[in-house]
């Protein structure tokens, strides 16, 4: 190795002015301890350069002094947590300052993942929450209204009908409660068993007096899902009831082909 | 004059790592404004230079033991740390919100000599530079640019970076003694 060419290549400025690699660095430390005349020309390039820096100082702020003195104080109260190796010429190296912020920077990262998690959890649970309520509503509504159709029921002035199926329909059944009673003598329907009716029609109960028909209302077959009784149109006097199946909206009088249930009181 | 310097330096040092009030107090008096100029030539702004500049003490006062006079001189360990903690601070948010920034993505320009921060100690001496070779020493030194950094932006090897770098260190060293 010419050593008179290495000291003039720009390495030893570039060493002193911390401008190297970690390589060139290595490699310049062991061989300023194998060459003194290095290690001089680097001393001579280190003082020209500590020489003329001093000569173009630049006095800092009086009150600086004492601020520094201040954080010294308080640093020495504490431990130091940094105890980074550092070589004579210190180069950009991840010091325990960055480690820690690295290690701060991925805890935030982990938490601010928990926490979208953590969101999204509980804007699921809500949901879910939200759902549970208004079916518990929805239930706790329809048990209250077949109590009170139960309840009703059990009202001493109620007379009731059973239906029974026409040959047309042998299985068919319905149970007519009248609240004769009450000044407006009410007309409830219990649907038993009756088809469920092809699409267009609807069925129709009808109130019988002196082997007229009266009309009494339509009716849907879901409203078995939330009632007991379906609450009909009021008659004064009946002596039997029937049920027919109408075009959809219901007749005026009653397709007598399509009676499905009839009974007398 | 030298063999009683490095003597000083010695004891200096020996006093520093007993965390000697004195002995520091010593240190700033000599070397605090040597240290803020290259400070303040690297952040431009002196309420940021004194920030830097009391980082940099912190920093001696904590590091003194790993300081290794084999190495080198106690200022340019002092030096590399300030120049360090200069660059650190101008790579932060908030500095490079409120500061011009050189873009270094390609075209570069060449900022004016600004009074009180380019016409003392390093940076005059590298206005007798090429104007090439000041480019390349105020990205790699006062910008801390790495030599990678400094080729990609400039669309130069690296290897013409490297020896522009040290060709241009060496005038340098001529320009100091």
């Amino acid at each position: 190795m010419n050593i008179k060419e290495y000291i003039s290549s720009g390495i030893i400025e570039s060493y002193v002015l911390g401008l190297v690699s970690d390589t060139e660095r290595d490699e310049f430390e062991a061989l300023c301890a194998q060459y003194p005349e290095i290690a001089s020309a680097r001393n001579a390039f280190e003082a020209a350069l500590e020489e003329q820096l001093l000569r173009d100082a630049v006095a800092p702020s009086p009150q600086l002094r004492q601020q520094v003195q201040e954080k010294l104080a308080n640093i020495s109260a504490v431990p130091a947590i940094d105890s980074a190796e550092e070589s004579g010429t210190p180069v950009r190296r991840m010091g325990a300052w960055r480690w820690l912020a690295a290690a701060s920077l991925i805890l935030l990262a982990v938490a601010s993942y928990m926490l979208v998690n953590s969101h999204n959890k509980y804007n699921e649970l809500a949901a879910e929450n939200h759902s549970l309520r208004n079916q518990l509503e929805q239930s706790s509504n329809q048990l209250a209204a077949m109590q009170q159709d139960a309840q009703m029921l059990q009202s001493p002035g109620m007379k009731m009908a059973a239906l029974k199926g026409t040959p047309h329909a042998p299985q068919a059944l319905a149970t007519i409660y009248w609240d004769t009673a009450s000044n407006r003598k009410d007309v409830y329907l219990m649907i038993n068993n009756l088809p469920q009716p092809p699409s267009g029609k609807q069925y129709q109960l009808w109130a019988l007096l002196d082997g007229k028909p009266i009309d009494l209302g339509v009716f849907d077959m879901n409203v078995r899902q939330t009632r007991l009784l379906v609450k009909m149109q009021n008659v004064q006097k009946a002596q039997a009831f029937a049920i027919t199946l109408e075009p959809n909206g219901g007749s005026h009088s009653p397709t007598m082909d399509d009676m499905y249930v009839q009974g007398a009181l | 004059m030298s063999t009683q310097l490095t003597y000083e330096e010695r004891d200096l040092v020996a006093a520093l790592r007993q965390k000697d009030d004195q002995a520091f107090g010593y240190l700033y008096e000599h070397y605090a404004g040597a240290l803020h100029g290259v400070i303040k030539q690297v952040v431009g702004d002196a309420e940021l230079g004194n920030d830097v500049l009391q980082e940099t003490f912190v920093n001696i006062w904590r590091r003194i033991d790993s300081y290794d006079e084999s190495k080198g001189r106690l200022f340019t360990w002092m030096l590399n740390i300030a120049r360090n903690a200069a660059i650190d601070k101008t790579r932060s948010k908030g500095f490079q919100q409120s500061q011009r920034q050189i873009p270094l993505d390609g075209e570069v320009v060449q900022p004016s000599v600004r009074p009180g921060i380019d016409d003392f100690g390093l940076k005059r001496l590298i206005l007798k530079l090429k104007d090439e070779q000041r480019l390349l020493i105020d990205l790699s030194y006062f910008q801390g640019y790495t030599h990678e950094q400094i080729a990609t932006a400039l669309h130069i090897p690296l290897g013409t970076v490297k020896t522009r770098i040290r060709s241009a260190l060496t005038q340098l060293r001529v320009l100091l003694s």
